[in-house]
């Protein structure tokens, strides 16, 4: 339980707030390459962008660069307010942000001065062909978008199915595939095993969080998920991939995830990946069809005999009613944390940490604020892992050393 | 608590909050708002009532789309059960050694059924015993 005042000081973040500040010192996704339009009749390409209680456009100009831009915005402009080309207008002399384009993500830098390095993680220094990203519109508050992606438990009970599906009819979905290396289905572990262990450890990024699930037999299942300072997590998908998800706010009550698919070994198979999600989300806001509206489509039949929810086997959709379901902002006076929500506690204190340096003018000693530290890192290390061994740490990372072997890209941590 | 076995006047102490019809169907869960707050009305297992606090008290999630069982309500998130006085009674992602979930109780109002219509009243707002 935190008092309202912290709760405010955490989750609002726009441009005159702690938080805020905190959002603008990092690269944020601000569109997908894929929504920039086609120039037209010799006009630049011209996208709007709601980011961090801003009204943007993101504008390619005739060389090929990228820039945002300050847009003419109503007061009651829906949050995710997408106006035609012909209906944007450009605030003469507003503020503009620098914009990087990286594996399909144009990412903008809205903190001043000079912007911190890109680190060297497995979604920027993969190629091209092996990543693809997608964003999806949650209605809620940023913070409890992060907080359910740093919460190992909820996978147990939130995700679970009571019968297991083929992992072979799995790919590109989360939870699908075997469990490492054995014939479990990764559903079964999540089932059988709902009380893991949590270990939270700080790192150079973020937090790198191990949830061990100690199983029958003598075995260990290690997952290993990791906390990217300040809204993003990087966790596992299946043995082939990896998802890196940003949770960008784009006013205090609405937020989109911006997800990099990176895969090791073989290319994605992008036309799979975007068609399995652009059947359950309508553009050009990304609103997902199943939604607070529609009931997320609830099956009470379906939740007794199929899905822990009775809302379908798609766990985005899950998690976005548990945190839509908490109200735009959620109320933290009234929660009640308990171990399993260790990661979350670390994370609260390391936001306000870092809110307290920037109050402080201490703004160096932020994570990933030193340009040649920041773009010397690599990995993060986001596995599942089952082993016999008590040496539970050197099996995830042999694991994991596995794969990352047999990428064609340098992929070495 | 929530299922007076007394005969109850219904005064304007009590307050209407469904009819009984609403919970005739498959799920007999519904969402109730009264007394200024946020409530879900549910039947358990052994047909009592329970009006309790809508929203799971560990991380805010809506128990409307519970999982009716166990004689309660378990909130999909983390599967915290509880019982139709609010009474928290299983939190199985917490370790085996937790006791946690015995502090944990939701608020919780005191129900009755009279004339295919569903009242509860504040406990709070009884008069006291004279």
């Amino acid at each position: 339980m935190i008092s309202q005042q912290l709760n405010d000081l955490i989750t609002r973040i726009g441009p005159d707030t702690a938080a805020g500040a905190v959002h603008r010192k990092y690269w944020q996704p601000a569109a997908l390459t894929d929504e920039l339009p086609d120039a037209v009749a010799g006009e630049p390409p011209m996208l709007p962008v709601n980011l961090l209680g801003e009204r943007l456009v993101l504008i390619r100009d005739a060389a090929g660069a990228l820039s945002l831009a300050t847009r003419e915005a109503a007061a009651d402009e829906p949050p995710a307010h997408h106006p035609a080309r012909a209906d944007i207008k450009l605030v003469a002399g507003g503020p503009t942000y620098p914009v990087v384009e990286k594996n399909g993500i144009c990412f903008a830098y809205l903190g001043g001065g000079d912007a911190p390095a890109f680190p060297n993680f497995d979604c920027f220094r993969a190629p091209e062909s092996h990543v693809f990203a997608f964003k999806g519109l949650w209605q809620c508050n940023w913070l409890q978008a992060l907080e359910i992606g740093i919460d190992p438990g909820h996978a147990s009970f939130l995700h679970r199915f009571l019968q297991d599906e083929d992992p072979s009819d799995g790919y590109g979905k989360q939870f699908r595939d075997k469990a490492a290396n054995t014939d479990m289905p990764i559903t079964q572990v999540l089932r059988e095993y709902p009380r893991p262990e949590i270990k939270v450890e700080e790192t150079d990024f973020g937090l790198k969080i191990t949830a061990l699930r100690h199983m029958d037999g003598d075995l260990t299942h290690v997952r290993v998920t990791n906390q990217i300072f300040p809204s993003a997590i990087c966790i596992p998908m299946s043995r082939e991939m990896i998802i890196t998800q940003w949770h960008v706010p784009i006013d205090d009550e609405n937020c989109y995830w911006y997800t990099m698919f990176t895969s090791f070994q073989n290319p994605v198979d992008k036309a799979v990946m975007r068609a399995q999600r652009l059947k359950e989300h309508s553009l050009p806001t990304y609103a997902p069809l199943k939604n607070r509206a529609n009931n997320y489509h609830y099956d009470p039949a379906e939740q007794k005999s199929l899905t822990y929810t009775g809302m379908g086997l798609d766990i985005n959709v899950h998690d976005q009613w548990a945190v839509e379901g908490m109200g735009p902002i959620q109320d933290r006076t009234r929660e009640h944390l308990g171990r399993g929500d260790a990661a979350i506690i670390r994370y609260r204190r390391m936001l306000r940490k870092a809110i307290k340096e920037l109050e402080t003018g201490q703004a160096e000693r932020l994570p990933m604020q030193d340009r040649q530290a920041t773009s010397q890192l690599v990995g993060p290390l986001s596995n599942d892992a089952i082993t016999g061994s008590e040496d539970w740490l050197a099996a995830s990372l042999a694991a994991d050393q596995e794969r990352r072997s047999a990428a064609p890209w340098d992929a070495h941590i | 608590m929530t299922h007076s076995p007394q005969p109850v006047t219904i005064t304007s102490s009590w307050v209407r909050i469904a009819s009984v019809e609403a919970l005739q169907g498959e799920r007999p869960v519904i969402p109730v708002t009264a007394f200024g707050q946020a409530l879900v009305l549910f039947r358990d297992e052994e047909g009592e009532l329970g009006l309790i606090g809508r929203y799971c008290p560990h991380r805010g999630a809506d128990l409307c789309y519970g999982r009716h069982e166990n004689n309660g309500l378990r909130c999909p998130f983390h599967g915290w059960h509880f019982d139709r006085s609010g009474q928290c009674t299983e939190q199985p992602a917490e370790p085996e050694d937790s006791k946690m979930y015995k502090m944990i109780r939701l608020p919780s109002f005191t129900v009755v059924e009279r004339d295919g219509a569903i009242y509860a009243q504040d406990a709070g707002a009884l008069p006291a015993a004279t």
